[in-house]
């Protein structure tokens, strides 16, 4: 097999970042024997400044200490770095704001600009910009992949464009949170309160220490907007969405739901544009438990699928950005 | 237009009289009634007849609705008509306080609270209540707008069963 090699940029080094390059590591002996494609990191970039070696860095002293503290640190801007290192693919894992999907917006158009193809887990730039993400890639003759935006390890995007190929979604509902998930397992299973389960789900690194963004439902509804988007067509942004939380959800009202066949679950639901709380019955596909992510897909061939699966965790998450960074390769 | 009726009766005496009485008092032609002892204590009844415009099918089909009469299907010359569909809501809030009997009753015009089960674990606190409703199916936005507005106007959390 002749070996392609392929650099990549990585822009974000916090902890999604890191797992991608100890995953990269661990894989890359992996990745050369099934795939042929060797992966350089050739620059890793942070808020005030980067790392860069056109030959690849160090995966070994990249990890082992902080970046500032590696020989080849500049405070050169992470723009620069995108439009002017010798690379091929900029891989964007900087956290996003979900009202203007900056600063990752502005990094995955400058990257396309610069001709170089993008591979994501950054949700806000296409929660607020899909369309006009997209548009720039095609503009540009490059690919740009976000597998890991929805679902962290479950692909999601890759089953439709192969295994699916042939099938036209209908309809898709899921979980797409796994602190909510988490946290309305442990009201329905010890029957606490909601704000007991919250900080249990922070004391094990399930929530951050401001769970608003998870328990109000902002999250699953960015997640909504881009399977809207990639799966079913629509031309859609975070503003379109209808969106309630878990806040009002009572260990009563899970109890008597529980009594009566029925489990409470903050459902995505990408037709109606809307997330919300919702009965979800025992024995539905859906009643997953603790953290994990489930989605339904109602596809027109292959009918309902549905697929479980890990839906946080930098690991995790990181086998979705480098399945994507490796379609990629394989393409060039 | 010839009419099949599938109804679902309690089995208590005068059940039948009185859901047939719309579809005569509309002037629907009864050619026949069949009924079967079904589960649940529901007499499962199937009623052909001939009327004249689907106007009047719809009257005798609110008509029974309000009768709290289980309409379970129609067919029209043998076409669909209406199809129950079943869907339970979880009302979180201060469900008895706000006057059940209105919030029922407003569901009811739309289409039938059929089972409603309550935890009050204490008279102060939000209660929990699921309302189990039936609707004629193409009335699924029009159930919704009335549930809706109800969570609205008296500030209760509404949460809809997945199918």
């Amino acid at each position: 097999m002749k070996m392609k090699e392929v650099r990549v940029v990585i822009v974000g080094f916090g902890v999604i970042g890191r797992g991608v390059l100890q995953t990269l590591r661990e894989k890359q002996g992996f990745i050369r024997g099934k795939h042929g494609v060797n992966i350089k990191v050739s620059a890793i970039c942070e808020i005030d400044g980067s790392v860069i070696s056109n030959e690849g860095l160090d995966l070994d002293k990249v990890l082992d200490k902080p970046l500032n503290k590696n020989k080849f640190w500049t405070d050169k801007k992470t723009r620069d770095v995108i439009i002017n290192t010798q690379s091929d693919i900029v891989v964007e894992l900087t956290p996003g704001n979900i009202k203007t999907g900056e600063p990752g917006l502005s990094h995955i158009l400058t990257a396309i600009s610069a001709k170089k193809h993008v591979a994501t887990s950054n949700k806000a730039p296409f929660a607020v910009a899909y369309k006009r993400i997209m548009d720039s890639a095609r503009k540009n003759k490059v690919s740009v992949r976000f597998e890991a935006t929805v679902g962290g390890a479950i692909p999601i995007m890759n089953l439709m464009d192969e295994c699916l190929s042939v099938n036209k979604v209908e309809s898709a509902y899921g979980i797409l949170n796994g602190t909510t998930n988490y946290v309305l397992s442990q009201m329905s299973d010890e029957g606490v309160e909601l704000d007991s389960a919250v900080k249990e789900a922070q004391q094990l690194g399930y929530a951050e220490p401001d769970p608003s963004y998870d328990i109000d439902g902002v999250d699953s509804a960015a997640k909504v907007v881009i399977l809207a988007n990639a799966l079913l067509g629509m031309d859609v942004s975070y503003e379109d969405m209808k969106v309630t939380g878990i806040r009002e959800i009572t260990p009563e009202a899970i109890d008597l739901a529980k009594k009566h066949g029925f489990t409470v679950k903050l459902v995505g639901d990408v037709l109606r544009l809307e997330v919300s709380p919702r009965l979800v019955s025992v024995d539905h596909p859906l009643n997953v438990s603790g953290s994990l992510n489930a989605l339904m897909l109602n596809t027109d061939v292959a009918g309902d699928v549905t697929i479980v699966g890990r839906g946080a965790g930098s690991r995790e998450t990181s086998s979705s950005i480098i399945a994507d960074i490796v379609t990629i390769s394989k393409e060039l | 237009m010839k009419v099949d009726l599938e109804l679902g009766l309690r089995d208590v005496p005068g059940s039948l009289i009185s859901a047939l009485s719309p579809i005569s008092d509309l002037g629907g032609n009864i050619q026949s009634v069949v009924h079967q002892r079904g589960a649940g204590g529901l007499v499962g009844v199937k009623v052909v007849f001939k009327i004249m415009d689907l106007e009047s099918l719809e009257v005798i089909s609110n008509a029974l609705v309000k009768k709290k009469i289980h309409v379970q299907k129609i067919q029209v010359d043998g076409r669909k008509y209406y199809t129950k569909r079943t869907l339970s809501f979880l009302f979180i809030g201060h469900v008895i306080d706000t006057d059940i009997r209105d919030t029922i009753d407003k569901i009811n015009e739309v289409g039938l609270v059929s089972d409603i089960i309550v935890n009050m674990s204490d008279p102060e606190a939000k209660s929990a209540v699921i309302m189990l409703v039936e609707f004629d199916d193409r009335k699924y936005k029009k159930i919704m707008t009335v549930i809706n507005s109800i969570s609205r106007e008296k500030d209760l959390t509404v949460v809809e069963s997945i199918e």
